[in-house]
């Protein structure tokens, strides 16, 4: 972190100061946000900040009003089942296009490349479409599938395995192993760094994704939770305090993901953008 | 013929390892993207053609753009969109900032004694005023002066980290919480946002008030004479730029008409029909234009006509919200104490045509400053080599000019793809905030390209004019990028 360069080290006081109160505009709203769980309904209609007696009460009110459990479940379960597929698609892509030799691979990774650029709004009228003509709408696979593949993942992972010494492939090729072999007993584990990163972009991905479940999902009980919170926010009216309780308990694994994952985060934030 | 064989083998086992990925891509990227071209010249209405009626679909060439270009809430929308974008540079410095301040915080052992002296100070002051005040109405005051106690210890003991974590803790969370979240703390009567700006506002007027003509003159004055100084400066930039060969004649007119616009703005505010301020856009650019362009370069013409566009471009983003700011000061100031003397109400946020989009400005800039575009910075930051500052030392440079001369121009790669990928993700954005936050409202102000293709792809159900719209962002984004490419490029290189 410290940078010689930049500057002379000169962390006094000022600029801790500077940096406790941006650091506090970053993580007032949360504070809010929690603070608000805890308020009674009429309460909750009120600007203070600070609930008159903190109702704990109001987590297991959650539960009651709205299925949350199961809410989570369909999340955890197709943010899971995208993850693995999309990680084992793009790695035996990337193998491919990183470390075997094969005439045209070079023109295929450019075309893969430049559909990164679509926009995906193009796309997601004519699949919904196809999804209502296979039956898959209001299906988890109906979910699942579309997520699956993905051409970033198979950049991000390229990259990370360009970086591996080609002298291990050659010195498993000797002792005569074939090429799934290497790329199972080689290849995967010495990219663990890369997969992971990868691994945690996707499951973020879409453990918030809103707008395809949104529009695929029509039974409440197949809702992940970000389509399930907005019950809170429409049909069951405005119920502000348990709105904050649901969402205090959506955000909270996110928040233990990161703290353990930032160093991956950001190795594979700065890969993902060598070459864009 | 053995070679052939091996060469057909590799083949086969690099595509196999590829098939899965390329099975996905043909069913969910290629199919729908032909899929998509084809809808958009057909009159696909979900009402009337779907599994059980069948009316013949029909091609209706261009008829679908036409409708669009037509109509003017597709431009109202486009406009939106691009108003949105706006929020962009601020963001940029911002994230630029973060990671400058972020790369001073260094860990010093001899530090920790005087972070721990403060934070038990922040500590027994908070404590005090919570025993003066009372739970309820001090309670909150208590609890930042805990957390900030914490993250001043925490942010000495870890050399900045934690710092580092919690500015990317509203990027990593963005999403369909932290929309909701915002809709509530926007609420103006039960948001805290406007519960703390209703006393500070009430403050002011009051202030207005009681020196009513100080303001009205002062407040349009101050905007005026720091705009004049601003133009100023760009105009004698430009005037540099063209002496040096540095910009050619397209990006002198691009120029002037960027410092053109705020003015036309300002005229059309105070008063002057709207064809006749567009009227005095055109005039003073052109002006101003043929006023550099007939300068004489001492060494002739050594520079291509289109360069230093990308400059213009860059400095034009920062400088045409800062004059639109000033010009809205000069415009309201002479108006400010007799609007103070019915009291300042704080805005109503997400529920006013005015104030909806610089709401989710507000808010988006919260999420972006901290978010991997901070990440991307430090990087560039630390891989800056060290000899240019000592160099610069040596010089005596004063740290503006270590900036200005070291530190962006290296960034510059860096900048420039968050740049790129900032108005390839602002095209498309803006779906999850307007239907979360105010359904695209109110009066369509907040409706953005992409929500408006949801609305029509997936509510109303017109799937041609959807696609067409779709396909119109796509040309978009593809024009943009390949202008970025033709452009930026050549500035990240210099």
């Amino acid at each position: 972190m410290t940078d010689p360069a930049t500057q002379a080290p000169r962390s006094g006081p000022g600029l801790h100061t500077v940096m406790v109160v941006l650091s506090l505009l970053m993580v007032g709203p949360f504070v809010w946000m929690v603070l608000t769980s805890f308020k009674s309904f009429t309460e909750a209609a009120d600007p203070a900040w600070m609930p008159g007696a903190f109702r704990w009460e109001n987590y297991p009110e959650v539960f009651r009003v709205i299925p949350f459990l199961r809410f989570a479940a369909n999340s955890l379960v197709i943010a899971g089942w995208v993850t693995l597929l999309q990680v084992l698609t793009s790695a035996m892509a990337a193998y491919s296009f990183a470390r075997l030799e094969w005439p045209g691979r070079d023109r295929i990774f450019f075309l893969y490349l430049g559909t990164m650029m679509l926009p995906g709004l193009v796309m997601l009228i004519p699949t919904f479409q196809l999804m209502v003509r296979f039956g898959l709408v209001d299906t988890y696979l109906g979910l699942i599938l579309p997520a699956a593949f993905s051409a970033f993942g198979t950049f991000l992972l390229r990259q990370f395995m360009l970086g591996i010494p080609k002298a291990l492939d050659e010195a498993a090729e000797i002792d005569g192993a074939g090429k799934w072999q290497i790329f199972w007993n080689v290849i995967l584990p010495l990219s663990r760094p890369g997969l992971i990163t990868l691994a945690i972009f996707t499951f973020m991905g879409n453990y918030h994704s809103f707008f395809w479940p949104l529009v695929m999902m029509k039974t409440v009980d197949k809702f992940p939770l970000p389509v399930g919170l907005m019950l809170f926010d429409s049909e069951r009216g405005q119920a502000t305090h348990l709105l904050m309780a649901g969402v205090s308990m959506s955000v909270v694994p996110l928040i233990i993901i990161f703290i353990f994952m930032q160093r991956q985060l950001i190795r594979g934030i700065q890969i993902g953008a060598v070459k864009g | 013929m053995n070679n052939r064989r091996s060469e057909l083998r590799r083949t086969l086992t690099g595509v196999g390892f590829l098939l899965p990925n390329i099975l996905g891509f043909l069913a969910f990227t290629l199919v729908p993207l032909a899929m998509s071209f084809f809808i958009a010249f057909t009159d696909w209405d979900i009402l009337r053609h779907n599994i059980f009626r069948r009316e013949s679909l029909s091609f209706v060439g261009f008829e679908n753009f036409t409708w669009l270009f037509t109509h003017p809430e597709f431009w109202h929308y486009m406009g939106n969109t691009f108003f949105l974008m706006l929020g962009l540079p601020f963001a940029i410095a911002g994230s630029l900032g973060a990671a400058l301040l972020l790369t001073r915080v260094s860990r010093h052992p001899a530090a920790l004694r005087g972070a721990l002296v403060l934070a038990t100070l922040v500590l027994i002051a908070s404590g005090l005023v919570l025993l003066a005040g009372g739970m309820a109405e001090m309670g909150v005051w208590f609890i930042f002066g805990l957390l900030a106690a914490g993250m001043l210890v925490g942010g000495v003991l870890t050399g900045g980290t934690i710092y580092r974590t919690l500015f990317y803790l509203p990027h990593f969370t963005a999403g369909v919480a932290t929309f909701v979240l915002w809709k509530k703390l926007y609420n103006p009567q039960t948001g805290p946002i406007n519960f703390a700006l209703t006393p500070v506002l009430e403050q002011f007027a009051a202030a207005v008030q009681v020196a009513a003509p100080v303001f009205a003159v002062g407040v349009p004055l101050t905007a005026g004479v720091l705009a004049l100084l601003l133009a100023g400066w760009q105009v004698r930039r430009l005037v540099r730029q063209w002496d040096d060969a540095a910009a050619g004649s397209v990006a002198v007119a691009l120029g002037a008409a960027l410092l053109a616009l705020p003015a036309g703005f300002l005229l059309h505010w105070l008063g002057m029909a709207r064809p006749l301020a567009t009227a005095g856009v055109i005039v003073v650019a052109t002006a101003l234009t043929i006023f550099i362009v007939r300068r004489p370069r001492p060494w002739g013409p050594v520079c291509a006509r289109d360069a230093g566009v990308s400059a213009e471009i860059a400095i034009g983003l920062g400088l045409v919200p800062l004059l639109l700011l000033l010009a809205a000061g000069v415009a309201l100031g002479a108006g400010l104490p007799a609007a103070a003397a019915g009291g300042i109400q704080p805005p109503n946020w997400l529920g006013d045509y005015a104030w909806a989009k610089p709401a989710i400005m507000i808010m988006a800039l919260w999420a972006a400053i901290g978010s991997n575009n901070m990440i991307l910075y430090l990087a560039g930051l630390s891989n800056i080599p060290p000899e240019l500052y000592e160099a610069a030392d040596m010089d005596g440079a004063s740290s503006m000019q270590r900036f200005w001369h070291i530190t962006w121009p290296q960034l510059a790669p860096v900048t420039f793809f968050i740049f790129v990928m900032g108005v390839i993700y602002g095209l498309q954005g803006g779906f999850e905030m307007a239907r979360i936050m105010t359904l695209g409202g109110p009066a369509g102000s907040t409706t953005t390209l992409s929500y408006f293709i949801y609305i029509e792809g997936f509510e109303t159900g017109r799937l041609g004019y959807a696609s067409a719209a779709a396909w119109v962002l796509f040309a978009l984004v593809f024009i943009l990028s390949l202008l970025n490419f033709r452009f930026g490029n050549r500035n990240a290189n210099d």
